[in-house]
């Protein structure tokens, strides 16, 4: 299996020069392509701020993250946002869809940003759309959607940039139980028939049911990093 | 998509978008009213000052306007009259005997410049007669008849049919008096030139000057402004031992106004926009801080900063240029009503209007010519309003801007 994240001894202190704490403190983790992860953890844990971390969002203060190789915490700004354009997909709590913009264009924004052409970007909204099942709802604008269809188009959008991995920070807590079912079937099947990686940040037991690795942080610490081989057996491996 | 986002973004908020929007039309409206009425009403001065007070072009000898002295006059006059008579681009011309000389009544008396003219030929060329407002002007057959403006009239307490005594020195430096009537009374757009000026018939002038058919200056009226340079240059070339001058030299406060008159139009139209800036850019900052988040989220994405400048920079021109076709219609109808109907500012004081040489009665000029440079202006206005908001949505980090 290929590489696609690999962080050694990765921290971010906050307020170092007074009481520092330690929001991510000395993690390393090692994901491979096709991984369904999920990163759990109480309030407080470090988890979103790990995710930014590994999507490029915020700076370590010590460690390195490679992606595909490319050690990201080496990047300028300027560079460090285009790595994020071409290389990982985002699915946001609060859904985050532009709300002047219609479904479908919300999705083409993000290839219109990679500099792809009209004529490919036409091509891949169809087929994106209906793999969320919002092929009816491609011109309805976000405030016309419901929570969870909204969180699909933020899925439909994360995957048009065609990314490495998909960062998701806990993308059901804002959705009813059928929506986050319905949500979590989608990438599911993303993972398993496009071999998409997505780790997500997460409280939510749904998630963290269908989640085929489970990395529980506590106190910016790996407590346990577990493997799920079937929903019912845990395997507990090396931290 | 980054031109749609920006148009749609300024839509959000709808009233405070139209408020900027119907801020920017008065403003330009008001910008351009200015240009209006200053084109109107240096047009009216232009006019005032061929029509009225200097025609297009006089012919004086060399030094006659030192001190005008009576002595100087055009010697070979009858060649000139000649040959403008020929000229196809002239509309008519008028050959006048000036002095210098005192007006005396029994109530006081006052300086004035005599101007010997042949009625017909002054009504022509500088509309002496349409500007009388009491008598009846020059009667034939009837000798020492004075028209003495208005002011001067008001000032001397002279009434048609008044008498007064006019001195003043011959060509050889005699003093000279004689008593002449009022037979009208005339008030022009220029207050001080109605109290300098007395007008009488030529004939009588010259006889008591002793220059017999002699006269000081010829006053020449065009058909078309625009053959004035070209008719100087022709009139100077064959008659080079006299002074051939145009109204703008003549007149050179009047061509300073036509030369820095655009200028000062500008600068009242960029401190228009200027105040109007600070709107523009309070209502851009607090779009820019609403859309925290969403900025953030953009970033995040993968928006590069000089993609999200262009959002904030095309989110302030569409939002700018919205009111520009409204400030530029109205401003239009309004200058066209007020082109045609005359725009009556006499409620400011007719003296004082007067007093400066225009006309109380403005008729604005939509300033067509300016148009372009008055739409760079509100551009200018836009750029410079995005600058400080495109700031502070640059200096957002994307992982503080998504926790808010």
């Amino acid at each position: 299996m290929d590489t696609v994240i690999d962080a050694h001894n990765i921290s971010k202190i906050y307020n170092p020069d007074t009481i520092p704490v330690y929001a991510v403190n000395n993690v390393h983790l090692h994901l491979q392509k096709g991984e369904f992860t999920a990163l759990v953890g109480p309030s407080g844990s470090g988890k979103t701020t790990l995710l930014n971390l590994i999507g490029g969002l915020d700076k370590t203060d010590t460690g390195n993250i490679f992606i595909n190789g490319i050690d990201i915490t080496k990047l300028s700004a300027g560079r460090l946002i285009d790595f994020r354009l071409h290389n990982i997909g985002f699915v946001f709590q609060s859904f985050n869809l532009i709300p002047v913009l219609t479904a479908k264009e919300n999705v083409e924004f993000i290839m219109q940003l990679q500099g792809i052409k009209k004529s490919e970007r036409e091509k891949r909204i169809y087929p994106l759309f209906k793999q969320i099942g919002l092929e009816d709802k491609m011109n309805s604008r976000p405030s016309q959607l419901s929570g969870g269809q909204q969180q699909r188009v933020a899925v439909a959008r994360a995957l048009a940039s065609k990314p490495q991995f998909v960062l998701a920070d806990e993308p059901t807590a804002n959705l009813d139980s059928k929506s986050a079912s319905n949500l979590l079937d989608i990438m599911a099947l993303l993972n398993k028939e496009e071999n998409m990686t997505f780790i997500f940040s997460t409280h939510d037991q749904r998630v963290i049911e269908r989640a085929r690795r489970v990395i529980t942080l506590v106190d910016g610490k790996v407590e346990s990093d577990t493997a799920v081989v079937d929903t019912s057996v845990l395997h507990e491996t090396e931290k | 998509m980054i031109f749609i986002m920006a148009w749609r973004n300024i839509w959000r908020n709808k009233m405070r978008s139209i408020v900027i929007i119907i801020s920017v039309a008065i403003g330009l409206f008001a910008g351009i009213a200015v240009l209006a009425l200053y084109n109107g009403m240096l047009h009216g001065r232009v006019r005032t000052v061929i029509d009225a007070e200097v025609a297009h072009i006089q012919i004086h000898d060399t030094s006659f306007k030192k001190d005008y002295d009576p002595a100087y006059v055009i010697v070979k006059g009858d060649t000139i009259l000649k040959a403008l008579g020929l000229m196809t681009q002239v509309k008519a011309f008028s050959a006048r005997s000036i002095t210098q000389g005192m007006l005396v009544t029994t109530t006081g008396s006052a300086g004035v410049q005599i101007n010997g003219v042949q009625p017909r030929e002054e009504y022509e060329v500088s509309g002496l007669k349409k500007k009388i407002i009491e008598g009846e002007g020059f009667k034939p057959g009837k000798k020492n008849e004075i028209l003495i403006g208005k002011k001067l009239a008001d000032k001397m307490k002279l009434k048609i049919g008044s008498k007064l005594v006019l001195t003043f020195t011959d060509s050889a430096a005699n003093i000279v008096s004689a008593a002449f009537r009022v037979a009208a009374i005339y008030r022009s757009n220029n207050a001080p030139l109605d109290e300098r000026n007395v007008y009488v018939e030529k004939e009588t002038l010259n006889e008591l000057l002793n220059i017999g058919n002699g006269f000081h200056e010829i006053a020449v009226l065009l058909y078309r402004d625009e053959d004035m340079s070209l008719v100087q240059q022709q009139l100077q070339k064959q008659f080079p031992s006299y002074k051939v001058e145009t109204w703008r030299q003549i007149s050179p406060e009047t061509d300073l106004m036509v030369n820095t008159v655009d200028v000062y139009s500008y600068i009242i139209m960029i401190i228009i926009m200027f105040a109007l800036a600070f709107g523009i850019i309070n209502t851009m900052l607090m779009a820019i801080l609403e859309r925290t988040r969403e900025i953030g989220m953009i970033t995040a994405l993968g928006m590069k900063r000089f993609r999200l400048f262009f959002l904030v920079l095309f989110e302030t021109i569409f939002l700018t240029i919205s009111g520009t076709p409204i400030g530029l219609a109205t401003a239009w109808l309004a200058v066209r009503y007020f082109n045609k109907n005359g725009l009556d500012l006499s409620g400011m004081g007719k003296e004082l209007m007067s007093s400066f040489g225009y006309s109380t009665i403005i008729y604005p000029e939509f300033p067509s010519d300016k148009i372009i440079i008055v739409l760079l202006i509100v551009i200018i206005t836009a750029i410079v309003s995005c600058l400080f908001p495109a700031l502070k949505a640059l200096r957002l980090q994307p992982v503080e801007a998504l926790r808010r």
